[in-house]
């Protein structure tokens, strides 16, 4: 930067010059304060997320769905919402439920979603409810779960056999099953699509982190997915719809806090940036070709 | 035993949070700590689910010896560390390549190409109402634009210049909706450790 381009000590000048940690205090402060005072600010269903609700909702009463954890710990703020709600609606219906992962260290997290709302809704597992655990080779698993569930997973993730398990009696493939859900941090949304829902025809729904939520719209677009959540935003309407207001609601204040600081900055960051120049453009001190 | 979890994930949130001040060495024991205890983890799960659950107990203890081939293979892999074996590590790449492109291609072509390009055409004659129209028609037009704006077998002037402005801005858009979107997950994971900072740390309120 050349140092005859803005006049010191001008206000635009100390902008330019703020130090760092006084944007990242300002972001702590915007987005920390409505987690200890809610707002309460209102949450519209979008398209998407109300044909996600209505995938599920349209179910009968001890229809068996796919439930597959597809995140890691990372992304736990984002989906684990999106996973609390869906299983609270699906056991309000009566579903039955075949979950796995096809991450490592998606074990705990979905242990962790799972046993409390079983419980909460008086489930039974292996009637109402099986974990089958993580698989390595994640495209074998799918291809192969189109032939049988009991073949690719022999044992559930307790090391009981599968053969044993009632609930599988009922659905042991893709064609027993009416709905798959991917709750998915990565490409493995459009892999369910690619694999699972090309080759058998599975229906799917979709949740995604605010990253991945992007890439799925030209799925749905085309119909090879019925409906998708998006990040935190689609965790919270999907709250709404289910009358369930939950820690994706609550977090949607601070989300829309977090944004509006981010426009300002955004804001002040192009004036900035544009005044100096305009400034050197109307005195005619600026650079010339 | 969950206090003690607790305040463990809390000090390290904190330690790896006190990076936006400075470099620090707790910031530093926080991220090792992370790095080691993940690799730890994810090498002992892929472990038990790979080569305990999927070979040696169907191949050694069941007798299924027509997966044993496939264990070879995989330790065929394994020869890629030494220099005058290495060559051996190509068979099985080979054969991964294989199987691997015969279940991708198919199932990629249809459901990324074929499918995409079916509800890209026929797209603009469906809809319930005018927002449905506009938005097909906009999704056909930002589409055509876009590949012409990345066809470089002719020079871009005339119509194909203004044709590839306009698929540049539909770029621009869909670069500004992504960003927004990161932007989304960003402040949810700082919105998630504050929760857990708030309600589960320090019991200010209730998720």
């Amino acid at each position: 930067m050349n140092g005859n381009e803005r006049q010191p000590g001008g206000w635009i000048d100390r902008l330019t010059r703020i130090d760092r940690r006084i944007i990242f205090l300002g972001v702590a402060i915007a987005v920390a304060t409505p987690v200890l005072v809610p707002m309460g600010l209102p949450v519209k269903p979008t398209r998407e997320s109300i044909d996600f609700f209505n995938a599920i909702d349209t179910l009968q009463a001890g229809d068996v769905i796919v439930f597959s954890f597809d995140y890691g710990a990372d992304v736990r703020a984002e989906l684990d919402p999106m996973s609390v709600a869906i299983w609270q609606h699906c056991f309000e219906k009566d579903l039955r439920i075949v979950a796995l992962t096809l991450y490592p260290d998606g074990v705990g997290i979905a242990e962790q979603v799972m046993g409390p709302i079983a419980e909460q809704f008086g489930k039974e597992y292996g009637v109402d409810y099986v974990f089958l655990g993580y698989n390595a080779d994640w495209s074998g698993t799918m291809l192969r779960m189109g032939e049988s569930f009991r073949k690719t997973y022999p044992v559930d993730q307790y090391g009981r056999s599968t053969a044993e398990i009632p609930l599988l009696d009922h659905a042991d493939r893709f064609a027993d099953t009416p709905l798959l859900i991917s709750l998915a941090s990565s490409a493995y949304a459009e892999w369910w699509v690619t694999y699972v829902g090309g080759k058998f025809g599975q229906k799917i729904v979709t949740g995604n982190t605010a990253i991945q939520a992007v890439l799925i719209y030209p799925f749905y677009q085309s119909g090879q997915v019925l409906g998708f959540l998006g990040g935190l935003k689609g965790a919270s309407e999907y709250e709404a719809l289910t009358g369930r207001p939950g820690a994706a609601t609550r977090g949607m204040d601070s989300q829309s806090t977090g944004h509006v600081l981010m426009v300002l900055f955004i804001l002040l960051g192009n004036l900035a940036y544009f005044a100096p120049r305009r400034r050197r453009g109307s005195s005619g001190t600026g650079r010339t070709a | 035993m969950d206090t003690i979890s607790t305040w463990i994930a809390a000090l390290l949130t904190l330690a790896i949070f006190s990076f936006l001040y400075r470099e620090n060495p707790i910031y530093r024991f926080a991220e090792h700590l992370l790095v080691g205890v993940s690799a730890g983890y994810y090498l002992v799960q892929y472990f038990y689910s790979a080569v305990y659950k999927k070979l040696w107990v169907p191949v050694f203890q069941e007798g299924q010896w027509a997966l044993l081939p496939g264990g070879i293979l995989g330790l065929l892999l394994l020869l890629r560390l030494h220099r005058r074996t290495a060559w051996l590590s190509r068979y099985a790449i080979a054969f991964y390549v294989a199987a691997w492109s015969g279940y991708l291609i198919p199932s990629i072509l249809q459901a990324q190409v074929l499918t995409q390009m079916r509800g890209t055409v026929v797209g603009p004659y469906e809809g319930t109402g005018m927002w449905d129209y506009l938005s097909s028609w906009m999704l056909l037009a930002g589409v055509v634009s876009i590949l012409v704006y990345f066809y470089f077998s002719q020079e871009h002037k005339g119509v194909i210049r203004g044709v590839s402005k306009i698929g540049i801005t539909f770029l621009m858009i869909g670069f500004g909706a992504s960003f927004g979107y990161t932007i989304m997950g960003r402040i949810t994971l700082l919105v998630g450790r504050f929760q857990f900072l708030f309600y589960d740390w320090l019991h200010l309120g209730t998720r």
